[in-house]
Protein backbone atom coordinates (compact mmCIF):
# COMPACT_ATOMS: atom_id res chain seq x y z
CA UNK A 1 0.00 0.00 0.00
CA UNK A 2 0.84 3.62 -0.70
CA UNK A 3 2.03 5.73 2.13
CA UNK A 4 2.54 8.69 -0.20
CA UNK A 5 -0.11 9.42 -2.55
CA UNK A 6 0.77 12.50 -5.15
CA UNK A 7 -2.10 13.63 -7.42
CA UNK A 8 -2.48 16.20 -10.41
CA UNK A 9 0.15 18.28 -7.87
CA UNK A 10 -0.29 21.69 -9.78
CA UNK A 11 1.80 24.88 -8.53
CA UNK A 12 2.57 28.31 -10.17
CA UNK A 13 4.81 31.17 -9.21
CA UNK A 14 2.78 33.79 -10.79
CA UNK A 15 2.21 33.14 -14.57
CA UNK A 16 5.04 29.97 -14.31
CA UNK A 17 3.60 26.92 -13.88
CA UNK A 18 6.23 24.80 -12.34
CA UNK A 19 4.29 21.72 -11.11
CA UNK A 20 2.00 20.62 -14.44
CA UNK A 21 -0.22 17.67 -12.60
CA UNK A 22 2.48 15.61 -11.22
CA UNK A 23 1.41 12.61 -10.18
CA UNK A 24 3.17 8.74 -7.99
CA UNK A 25 2.97 6.73 -5.38
CA UNK A 26 5.75 6.01 -2.88
CA UNK A 27 5.02 2.60 -0.76
CA UNK A 28 6.57 1.61 2.34
CA UNK A 29 10.39 1.12 2.20
CA UNK A 30 10.68 2.88 -1.34
CA UNK A 31 13.87 4.65 -1.83
CA UNK A 32 12.50 6.92 -4.47
CA UNK A 33 15.36 9.40 -6.55
CA UNK A 34 14.09 12.17 -7.98
CA UNK A 35 16.45 13.74 -11.28
CA UNK A 36 16.55 16.18 -13.66
CA UNK A 37 17.85 19.72 -14.89
CA UNK A 38 17.80 22.48 -12.48
CA UNK A 39 14.41 24.35 -12.12
CA UNK A 40 12.47 21.07 -13.31
CA UNK A 41 10.37 21.54 -10.40
CA UNK A 42 12.04 18.47 -8.21
CA UNK A 43 12.94 20.54 -4.90
CA UNK A 44 9.51 22.70 -5.24
CA UNK A 45 7.53 19.33 -5.31
CA UNK A 46 9.30 17.78 -2.09
CA UNK A 47 8.72 20.99 -0.44
CA UNK A 48 4.91 20.26 -1.13
CA UNK A 49 4.92 17.57 0.62
CA UNK A 50 5.93 19.19 3.99
CA UNK A 51 3.93 21.70 3.17
CA UNK A 52 6.68 24.95 2.94
CA UNK A 53 5.04 25.43 -0.47
CA UNK A 54 1.29 25.97 -0.97
CA UNK A 55 0.23 24.13 -4.11
CA UNK A 56 -2.69 25.24 -6.23
CA UNK A 57 -4.30 21.94 -6.53
CA UNK A 58 -3.90 18.34 -6.42
CA UNK A 59 -3.68 16.36 -3.37
CA UNK A 60 -1.18 15.10 -1.07
CA UNK A 61 -1.64 12.06 0.96
CA UNK A 62 0.49 10.29 3.51
CA UNK A 63 -0.38 7.63 5.31
CA UNK A 64 -3.97 7.20 3.94
CA UNK A 65 -4.96 10.89 5.25
CA UNK A 66 -4.61 13.83 3.01
CA UNK A 67 -3.73 17.21 4.23
CA UNK A 68 -4.52 18.92 0.73
CA UNK A 69 -7.08 17.64 -1.47
CA UNK A 70 -8.10 18.96 -4.78
CA UNK A 71 -5.70 22.17 -4.04
CA UNK A 72 -8.25 22.75 -0.46
CA UNK A 73 -6.11 22.40 2.54
CA UNK A 74 -7.33 20.78 5.64
CA UNK A 75 -7.08 22.61 8.95
CA UNK A 76 -3.79 23.86 10.22
CA UNK A 77 -3.70 21.32 13.11
CA UNK A 78 -4.20 18.65 10.87
CA UNK A 79 -1.83 19.47 7.90
CA UNK A 80 0.71 19.48 11.02
CA UNK A 81 -0.50 16.16 12.49
CA UNK A 82 -0.46 14.62 9.04
CA UNK A 83 3.14 16.10 7.87
CA UNK A 84 4.67 15.33 11.11
CA UNK A 85 5.27 11.94 9.73
CA UNK A 86 8.01 13.25 7.24
CA UNK A 87 11.35 14.48 7.92
CA UNK A 88 13.50 16.58 5.67
CA UNK A 89 16.94 17.20 4.94
CA UNK A 90 17.93 20.06 3.34
CA UNK A 91 20.56 21.33 1.37
CA UNK A 92 22.25 23.86 3.23
CA UNK A 93 21.77 22.26 6.31
CA UNK A 94 19.80 24.58 8.31
CA UNK A 95 21.29 23.68 11.63
CA UNK A 96 20.26 25.68 14.34
CA UNK A 97 23.83 27.65 15.17
CA UNK A 98 23.32 28.88 18.79
CA UNK A 99 22.94 25.20 19.44
CA UNK A 100 25.38 22.10 20.03
CA UNK A 101 24.85 18.69 17.83
CA UNK A 102 23.49 17.02 20.89
CA UNK A 103 21.45 20.00 21.78
CA UNK A 104 20.16 20.18 17.91
CA UNK A 105 19.09 16.92 18.18
CA UNK A 106 17.79 16.87 21.69
CA UNK A 107 15.55 20.19 21.54
CA UNK A 108 13.07 19.38 18.58
CA UNK A 109 11.93 15.91 20.55
CA UNK A 110 11.97 17.73 23.43
CA UNK A 111 9.47 21.02 22.43
CA UNK A 112 7.67 18.98 20.26
CA UNK A 113 6.70 15.34 21.47
CA UNK A 114 5.99 14.20 24.57
CA UNK A 115 8.28 11.84 25.49
CA UNK A 116 10.78 11.35 28.25
CA UNK A 117 13.76 13.08 28.35
CA UNK A 118 15.80 9.93 28.89
CA UNK A 119 14.17 8.31 26.04
CA UNK A 120 15.09 11.31 23.68
CA UNK A 121 19.21 11.21 25.10
CA UNK A 122 19.00 7.53 24.45
CA UNK A 123 18.04 8.35 20.85
CA UNK A 124 20.50 10.93 20.33
CA UNK A 125 23.47 8.70 21.59
CA UNK A 126 22.78 6.51 19.32
CA UNK A 127 22.28 8.26 16.36
CA UNK A 128 25.36 10.28 16.90
CA UNK A 129 27.31 6.81 17.51
CA UNK A 130 25.63 5.80 14.06
CA UNK A 131 26.77 8.90 12.07
CA UNK A 132 30.08 8.59 13.75
CA UNK A 133 30.13 11.88 15.35
CA UNK A 134 29.94 10.67 19.08
CA UNK A 135 33.21 12.79 20.19
CA UNK A 136 31.48 16.39 18.38
CA UNK A 137 28.23 16.18 20.77
CA UNK A 138 29.03 19.14 22.16
CA UNK A 139 30.16 21.26 19.11
CA UNK A 140 28.38 23.83 17.46
CA UNK A 141 27.72 23.24 13.75
CA UNK A 142 29.98 26.36 12.87
CA UNK A 143 33.48 23.96 14.33
CA UNK A 144 31.82 21.42 11.76
CA UNK A 145 32.78 20.61 8.40
CA UNK A 146 29.66 20.79 5.83
CA UNK A 147 29.69 17.02 5.44
CA UNK A 148 29.70 16.50 9.40
CA UNK A 149 27.21 18.82 9.11
CA UNK A 150 24.66 17.25 6.71
CA UNK A 151 25.34 13.79 8.87
CA UNK A 152 24.04 15.98 11.90
CA UNK A 153 20.94 16.90 9.63
CA UNK A 154 19.93 13.68 8.96
CA UNK A 155 20.18 12.92 12.76
CA UNK A 156 18.40 15.96 13.95
CA UNK A 157 15.58 14.49 11.55
CA UNK A 158 15.53 11.29 12.54
CA UNK A 159 14.90 12.26 16.09
CA UNK A 160 11.30 13.16 15.36
CA UNK A 161 11.10 9.24 14.26
CA UNK A 162 9.86 10.21 10.90
CA UNK A 163 7.80 7.37 8.80
CA UNK A 164 9.16 8.97 5.73
CA UNK A 165 12.45 11.21 5.06
CA UNK A 166 13.23 13.49 2.37
CA UNK A 167 16.38 14.48 0.87
CA UNK A 168 16.20 18.01 -1.22
CA UNK A 169 20.01 17.59 -3.35
CA UNK A 170 21.30 16.66 0.36
CA UNK A 171 25.13 16.83 -1.24
CA UNK A 172 24.55 19.67 -3.79
CA UNK A 173 26.44 22.09 -1.05
CA UNK A 174 29.31 19.39 -0.43
CA UNK A 175 33.18 19.60 -1.56
CA UNK A 176 33.06 16.35 -3.68
CA UNK A 177 35.51 15.32 -1.42
CA UNK A 178 32.93 15.45 1.42
CA UNK A 179 29.70 13.62 -0.69
CA UNK A 180 30.77 10.14 0.31
CA UNK A 181 29.97 10.11 4.43
CA UNK A 182 26.82 11.55 3.65
CA UNK A 183 25.68 9.10 1.01
CA UNK A 184 26.72 5.99 3.02
CA UNK A 185 24.53 7.25 5.87
CA UNK A 186 22.00 7.51 3.43
CA UNK A 187 22.46 4.01 1.78
CA UNK A 188 22.65 2.32 5.13
CA UNK A 189 19.18 3.86 6.36
CA UNK A 190 17.94 2.16 2.78
CA UNK A 191 19.38 -1.07 3.99
CA UNK A 192 17.48 -0.36 7.02
CA UNK A 193 14.08 -0.19 4.85
CA UNK A 194 13.74 3.82 5.73
CA UNK A 195 11.23 5.33 2.71
CA UNK A 196 12.97 7.64 1.16
CA UNK A 197 12.63 10.62 -1.74
CA UNK A 198 16.04 11.55 -2.65
CA UNK A 199 16.41 14.48 -4.88
CA UNK A 200 19.63 14.08 -6.28
CA UNK A 201 22.32 14.90 -8.63
CA UNK A 202 24.70 12.34 -7.92
CA UNK A 203 23.47 9.62 -10.50
CA UNK A 204 25.85 6.73 -9.63
CA UNK A 205 24.00 6.89 -6.23
CA UNK A 206 20.35 6.81 -7.59
CA UNK A 207 21.13 3.99 -9.59
CA UNK A 208 22.77 1.68 -6.47
CA UNK A 209 20.40 3.21 -4.04
CA UNK A 210 17.05 3.55 -5.36
CA UNK A 211 14.56 1.22 -6.10
CA UNK A 212 12.48 3.58 -8.64
CA UNK A 213 13.97 6.67 -10.32
CA UNK A 214 11.86 10.04 -11.54
CA UNK A 215 12.96 11.56 -14.45
CA UNK A 216 11.22 15.37 -14.25
CA UNK A 217 11.87 18.15 -16.38
CA UNK A 218 10.19 21.37 -16.66
CA UNK A 219 7.27 20.72 -14.11
CA UNK A 220 6.77 17.03 -15.27
CA UNK A 221 7.53 13.94 -14.56
CA UNK A 222 8.81 12.57 -17.90
CA UNK A 223 9.41 9.23 -17.37
CA UNK A 224 9.84 6.75 -14.36
CA UNK A 225 11.38 3.32 -13.59
CA UNK A 226 13.99 0.86 -11.82
CA UNK A 227 17.44 2.34 -12.00
CA UNK A 228 18.80 -0.60 -13.98
CA UNK A 229 15.91 0.41 -16.94
CA UNK A 230 16.07 4.55 -16.90
CA UNK A 231 19.96 5.09 -16.92
CA UNK A 232 20.62 2.15 -19.53
CA UNK A 233 17.46 1.93 -21.57
CA UNK A 234 15.91 5.43 -21.22
CA UNK A 235 12.50 5.45 -23.72
CA UNK A 236 12.07 9.43 -24.00
CA UNK A 237 14.27 11.71 -25.97
CA UNK A 238 14.42 14.20 -23.13
CA UNK A 239 16.12 11.63 -20.48
CA UNK A 240 18.06 10.54 -23.35
CA UNK A 241 19.95 13.88 -23.43
CA UNK A 242 19.87 14.73 -19.63
CA UNK A 243 21.27 11.67 -19.17
CA UNK A 244 23.99 11.66 -21.50
CA UNK A 245 24.82 15.06 -19.98
CA UNK A 246 24.96 14.23 -16.64
CA UNK A 247 26.71 10.50 -17.01
CA UNK A 248 29.80 12.17 -19.01
CA UNK B 1 43.31 71.55 44.54
CA UNK B 2 42.92 70.10 48.37
CA UNK B 3 41.46 66.09 48.40
CA UNK B 4 38.56 67.71 50.96
CA UNK B 5 37.89 69.93 47.78
CA UNK B 6 37.74 67.20 45.69
CA UNK B 7 35.54 64.71 47.98
CA UNK B 8 32.61 67.70 48.89
CA UNK B 9 32.37 68.12 45.03
CA UNK B 10 32.39 64.08 43.82
CA UNK B 11 30.28 63.52 46.79
CA UNK B 12 26.99 65.02 45.41
CA UNK B 13 28.09 64.13 41.61
CA UNK B 14 27.54 60.21 42.43
CA UNK B 15 24.98 61.10 44.36
CA UNK B 16 23.62 62.21 40.89
CA UNK B 17 25.27 59.24 38.95
CA UNK B 18 22.91 56.98 40.71
CA UNK B 19 19.70 58.64 38.82
CA UNK B 20 21.77 58.01 35.72
CA UNK B 21 22.58 54.42 36.39
CA UNK B 22 18.59 54.37 37.57
CA UNK B 23 17.31 55.38 34.48
CA UNK B 24 19.70 53.59 32.76
CA UNK B 25 18.71 50.64 34.16
CA UNK B 26 15.01 51.83 33.55
CA UNK B 27 15.27 52.68 30.32
CA UNK B 28 17.00 49.13 29.56
CA UNK B 29 14.67 46.86 30.70
CA UNK B 30 11.83 48.40 29.55
CA UNK B 31 12.64 49.58 26.14
CA UNK B 32 14.75 46.72 24.81
CA UNK B 33 12.00 43.99 25.15
CA UNK B 34 9.37 46.94 23.71
CA UNK B 35 11.37 47.31 20.94
CA UNK B 36 11.61 43.83 20.22
CA UNK B 37 7.41 43.64 20.40
CA UNK B 38 7.56 46.74 17.71
CA UNK B 39 9.70 45.14 15.65
CA UNK B 40 6.75 42.33 15.38
CA UNK B 41 4.31 44.77 14.94
CA UNK B 42 6.38 46.22 12.20
CA UNK B 43 6.42 42.41 10.64
CA UNK B 44 2.93 41.74 11.16
CA UNK B 45 0.51 40.34 8.74
CA UNK B 46 -2.04 43.28 9.97
CA UNK B 47 -1.13 46.29 7.60
CA UNK B 48 -3.03 48.76 9.65
CA UNK B 49 -0.65 47.63 13.04
CA UNK B 50 2.61 47.47 10.57
CA UNK B 51 1.79 50.73 9.84
CA UNK B 52 0.92 52.53 13.24
CA UNK B 53 4.35 50.53 14.31
CA UNK B 54 6.40 52.21 11.42
CA UNK B 55 4.84 55.62 12.10
CA UNK B 56 5.36 55.19 15.53
CA UNK B 57 9.24 54.18 14.95
CA UNK B 58 9.64 57.10 12.12
CA UNK B 59 8.09 60.35 14.43
CA UNK B 60 10.44 58.85 17.43
CA UNK B 61 13.58 59.19 15.29
CA UNK B 62 12.79 61.60 13.41
CA UNK B 63 12.43 63.68 16.33
CA UNK B 64 15.15 65.24 19.00
CA UNK B 65 14.68 63.15 22.61
CA UNK B 66 14.95 66.28 24.26
CA UNK B 67 11.67 67.68 22.27
CA UNK B 68 10.06 64.65 23.40
CA UNK B 69 10.86 64.64 27.18
CA UNK B 70 10.17 68.61 27.49
CA UNK B 71 7.24 67.51 25.91
CA UNK B 72 6.41 65.06 27.98
CA UNK B 73 7.58 67.00 31.42
CA UNK B 74 6.13 70.41 30.23
CA UNK B 75 3.98 69.65 27.25
CA UNK B 76 1.20 67.43 28.02
CA UNK B 77 0.00 69.48 31.60
CA UNK B 78 -0.92 71.91 29.19
CA UNK B 79 -3.46 69.89 27.16
CA UNK B 80 -6.83 71.01 28.01
CA UNK B 81 -9.38 68.30 29.65
CA UNK B 82 -6.84 65.45 30.40
CA UNK B 83 -3.84 68.24 30.70
CA UNK B 84 -4.59 67.58 34.80
CA UNK B 85 -4.61 64.04 34.89
CA UNK B 86 -0.90 64.05 32.72
CA UNK B 87 1.06 65.61 35.18
CA UNK B 88 4.38 63.31 36.13
CA UNK B 89 6.68 63.23 38.61
CA UNK B 90 9.89 64.99 36.65
CA UNK B 91 11.97 61.61 36.86
CA UNK B 92 9.26 59.11 35.99
CA UNK B 93 8.12 61.65 33.24
CA UNK B 94 11.97 61.36 31.74
CA UNK B 95 11.91 57.13 32.30
CA UNK B 96 8.41 57.18 30.29
CA UNK B 97 10.54 59.49 27.47
CA UNK B 98 13.71 57.66 27.16
CA UNK B 99 11.68 53.87 27.17
CA UNK B 100 9.32 55.37 24.22
CA UNK B 101 12.63 56.98 22.39
CA UNK B 102 14.63 54.28 22.83
CA UNK B 103 12.24 51.37 22.40
CA UNK B 104 12.13 52.73 18.58
CA UNK B 105 16.01 52.53 18.44
CA UNK B 106 15.87 49.05 19.65
CA UNK B 107 13.06 48.12 17.33
CA UNK B 108 15.01 49.20 13.99
CA UNK B 109 18.27 47.49 15.78
CA UNK B 110 16.08 44.21 16.05
CA UNK B 111 14.62 44.47 12.14
CA UNK B 112 18.07 44.47 11.15
CA UNK B 113 18.62 41.52 13.14
CA UNK B 114 15.68 39.49 12.27
CA UNK B 115 16.62 40.20 8.59
CA UNK B 116 20.00 38.29 9.15
CA UNK B 117 18.50 35.18 10.29
CA UNK B 118 18.43 32.63 7.03
CA UNK B 119 15.00 31.73 5.95
CA UNK B 120 16.22 27.91 6.05
CA UNK B 121 16.41 28.71 9.83
CA UNK B 122 12.56 29.04 9.61
CA UNK B 123 11.63 25.86 7.32
CA UNK B 124 13.38 23.68 9.41
CA UNK B 125 11.39 24.70 12.34
CA UNK B 126 8.43 24.38 10.84
CA UNK B 127 9.39 20.95 9.71
CA UNK B 128 10.01 19.71 12.92
CA UNK B 129 6.88 20.54 14.37
CA UNK B 130 7.50 23.65 15.93
CA UNK B 131 4.93 26.44 16.79
CA UNK B 132 5.55 29.91 15.85
CA UNK B 133 6.02 30.77 19.22
CA UNK B 134 8.70 28.19 19.84
CA UNK B 135 10.08 29.04 16.55
CA UNK B 136 10.68 32.54 17.62
CA UNK B 137 11.64 32.01 21.17
CA UNK B 138 14.26 29.21 20.86
CA UNK B 139 15.24 29.60 17.57
CA UNK B 140 15.32 33.16 16.21
CA UNK B 141 15.72 35.14 19.47
CA UNK B 142 19.03 33.38 20.21
CA UNK B 143 20.65 34.20 16.78
CA UNK B 144 19.14 37.81 16.50
CA UNK B 145 20.72 38.51 19.67
CA UNK B 146 23.76 37.50 19.01
CA UNK B 147 23.83 39.56 15.52
CA UNK B 148 22.33 42.42 17.22
CA UNK B 149 24.40 42.52 20.23
CA UNK B 150 27.11 44.63 19.13
CA UNK B 151 24.80 46.91 18.12
CA UNK B 152 22.69 47.33 21.08
CA UNK B 153 26.26 47.75 23.25
CA UNK B 154 26.91 50.47 21.15
CA UNK B 155 22.95 51.79 21.75
CA UNK B 156 23.54 51.49 25.52
CA UNK B 157 26.27 53.40 25.46
CA UNK B 158 24.48 56.31 23.84
CA UNK B 159 22.13 55.90 26.37
CA UNK B 160 24.39 56.75 29.22
CA UNK B 161 25.41 59.67 27.69
CA UNK B 162 21.82 60.53 26.80
CA UNK B 163 20.95 60.58 30.76
CA UNK B 164 22.40 63.93 31.05
CA UNK B 165 19.17 65.49 29.13
CA UNK B 166 17.75 65.03 32.77
CA UNK B 167 19.64 68.11 33.60
CA UNK B 168 17.05 69.97 30.65
CA UNK B 169 13.93 69.09 32.37
CA UNK B 170 15.36 69.54 35.88
CA UNK B 171 15.88 66.45 37.41
CA UNK B 172 18.82 67.07 40.08
CA UNK B 173 21.59 63.92 38.26
CA UNK B 174 25.63 63.94 37.49
CA UNK B 175 25.48 66.71 35.31
CA UNK B 176 23.23 68.89 37.32
CA UNK B 177 25.78 69.08 40.76
CA UNK B 178 28.88 69.38 37.94
CA UNK B 179 27.18 72.57 36.34
CA UNK B 180 26.12 73.59 40.11
CA UNK B 181 29.48 73.15 40.96
CA UNK B 182 30.71 74.94 38.20
CA UNK B 183 29.04 77.90 39.09
CA UNK B 184 29.70 78.02 42.75
CA UNK B 185 33.13 77.54 42.73
CA UNK B 186 34.46 79.27 39.50
CA UNK B 187 36.27 76.09 38.49
CA UNK B 188 36.42 74.04 35.64
CA UNK B 189 37.34 70.79 37.69
CA UNK B 190 34.08 69.57 38.46
CA UNK B 191 33.62 69.05 34.41
CA UNK B 192 36.53 66.69 34.38
CA UNK B 193 34.89 64.82 37.36
CA UNK B 194 31.80 64.19 35.70
CA UNK B 195 33.58 63.29 32.37
CA UNK B 196 35.76 60.63 34.60
CA UNK B 197 32.96 59.13 35.65
CA UNK B 198 30.70 59.14 32.59
CA UNK B 199 33.65 57.31 31.39
CA UNK B 200 33.95 54.63 34.20
CA UNK B 201 30.14 53.67 33.51
CA UNK B 202 31.17 52.95 29.89
CA UNK B 203 33.51 51.35 30.25
CA UNK B 204 31.85 48.92 32.77
CA UNK B 205 29.22 48.53 30.30
CA UNK B 206 31.74 47.67 27.52
CA UNK B 207 33.33 45.13 29.47
CA UNK B 208 29.64 43.67 30.39
CA UNK B 209 28.84 43.30 26.50
CA UNK B 210 32.09 41.99 25.51
CA UNK B 211 31.16 38.93 27.89
CA UNK B 212 28.02 38.65 27.12
CA UNK B 213 29.13 38.45 23.41
CA UNK B 214 31.77 36.26 24.32
CA UNK B 215 29.10 33.58 25.71
CA UNK B 216 27.12 34.17 22.52
CA UNK B 217 29.79 33.17 20.27
CA UNK B 218 28.40 29.75 19.49
CA UNK B 219 32.07 28.10 18.39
Amino acid sequence: MAIVEISNLKKSFGKLDVLKQITFDVNKNDVIAVIGPSGSGKSTMLRSLVHLEEINGGSITIDGEAFVKDGVYAKPQDIKKITSKMGMVFQHFNLFPHLTVKENLELPPKLVKNEPVASIQQRSTELLRKIGLTNHADFYPANLSGGQKQRVAIARALMMNPEILLFDEPTSALDPELTGEVLEVIKALAQEQMTMIVVTHEMGFAREVANRVIFMDNGEIIETGHPSELFTNPQNERTKAFLSRSLK
Amino acid sequence: MSLEYFTSILVPMLEGAQMTVLLFFIAIIVSVPLGFLLTLAVKSSFKLVSLLAQGYIYVMRGTPLLLQLLLICFGLPMLPVVGEYLVFDRFVAACIGFVLNYAAYFAEIFRGGLLSIDKGQYEASKVLGFSKWLTTTRIILPQMVRVTLPAIANESVTLVKDTALLYAVAVPELLHFAQTAVNRDFTIVPFFVAGMIYLVMTLVLTFIFKGIERRYKFE
